[in-house]
């Protein structure tokens, strides 16, 4: 697989981490990268800077990861409700966890970092798209995923409607 | 997202959202991303692990400012527990990435530490020290990956340390 099309942002207040994760991003062949050292800062990039995906860190000063993946997801000037995002994080609770999926995280990824362990997400982020689902309460990536039982409540009453956005028949 | 009526707010959407990615990623290609190319990018990771012996003397130095300020304060000082924290989380967050996986585990376990004591007490004090302590014999001996006998040595002494203080 060959990266060499990607853009990617980095959002994470640590610089000596943004390094890091620009080296491997580097290394593995992603030519465009941007950094945001805080959510709010990563919002204003976004609208200059089309991402292909973003990679974040949970814990920030400021705006934090999982405020940022919040306000991509609903907020009305969202630059991309539908940005793949990767969280980077040190927590391992299952309640933080489910907290960033419930604000509509992608996947995640845990510190301490390796560069195949990145690639391992991204290819996921690529390989496999989920569909999104849009509820009442809920924006982001389908949180059931294929293949594995749903652990959490059941709130699909009714039969979905099936949506297609323009631009994504090309890629299937 | 709502609609006008509650029967529509209850019914689920699901949405096929557009896919750039796929079709700005190809397969193969002198640029693909394969074992030698992940080799090549660990080995990158490897190379800055002096940088890291730098940079992490300043999260040494930072953590243990914080300490002394905490210890100053008797134990009572938010503001410097959140520093010792935040440090201490980035401490655990890195060193495994450049081959010092006992910063990671000495890391992890601090910040362990500090989750049951938002007042430490001067045992829990003496507890904390003995963390940073061992974060800085790690560094300045270098002891990489599992650290062999002495790193097995200096996990099994802060553990017993930390049991004397921990709630069972």
């Amino acid at each position: 697989m060959d990266l060499n099309q990607l853009s990617i942002l980095i959002v994470e207040d640590n610089l000596h981490f943004r390094n890091l994760i620009r080296t491997i991003l580097g290394a593995l062949g992603v030519p465009r990268i941007e950094e945001a050292r805080d959510g709010a800062e990563a919002i204003e990039v976004l609208r200059g800077f089309p991402a292909d995906v973003a990679i974040l860190d949970w814990k920030m000063d400021g705006v934090d990861g999982i405020e940022l993946v919040r306000r991509i997801r609903t907020s009305e000037d969202s630059p991309n409700r539908f940005l793949p995002l990767i969280m980077v994080t040190g927590y391992t609770e299952s309640s933080l966890i489910r907290s960033a999926h419930d604000a509509g995280v992608n996947d995640f990824l845990a510190k301490p970092i390796s560069a195949k362990s990145l690639w391992s997400r991204i290819s996921s982020v690529i390989e496999t798209p989920r569909p999104f689902i849009q509820t009442t309460e809920y924006f982001g990536p389908d949180r059931r995923r294929e293949g594995l039982p749903f652990k959490g409540k059941c709130r699909r009453k009714q039969a979905p409607v099936f949506i297609t956005v323009p631009g994504s028949e090309a890629s299937h | 997202m709502s609609e006008e009526n509650g029967q529509e707010d209850a019914q689920v959407r699901v949405i096929t959202p557009p896919h750039a990615l796929a079709s700005k990623v190809r397969a193969g290609g002198p640029g693909a991303v394969d074992p030698a190319a992940l080799e090549r990018a660990e080995q990158v990771i490897t190379n800055m692990a002096d940088d890291y012996l730098n940079w992490v003397q300043e999260d040494l130095r930072l953590i243990q400012e914080a300490m002394d300020e905490l210890k100053s304060s008797g134990g009572d000082n938010q503001v410097a527990i959140s520093r010792i924290f935040a440090v201490s989380h980035d401490i655990k967050g890195q060193g495994g990435s450049f081959g010092y996986d006992l910063m990671t585990i000495v890391g992890n376990d601090l910040c362990r530490l500090i989750e049951y004591s938002d007042n430490p007490d001067a045992s829990m004090l003496d507890v904390i020290q003995v963390h940073i302590d061992t974060m800085k014999l790690i560094i300045k001996n270098e002891m990489k990956g599992d650290g062999g006998p002495e790193g097995t040595r200096l996990l099994k002494g802060l553990e017993m340390v930390a049991s004397k203080v921990k709630p069972s």
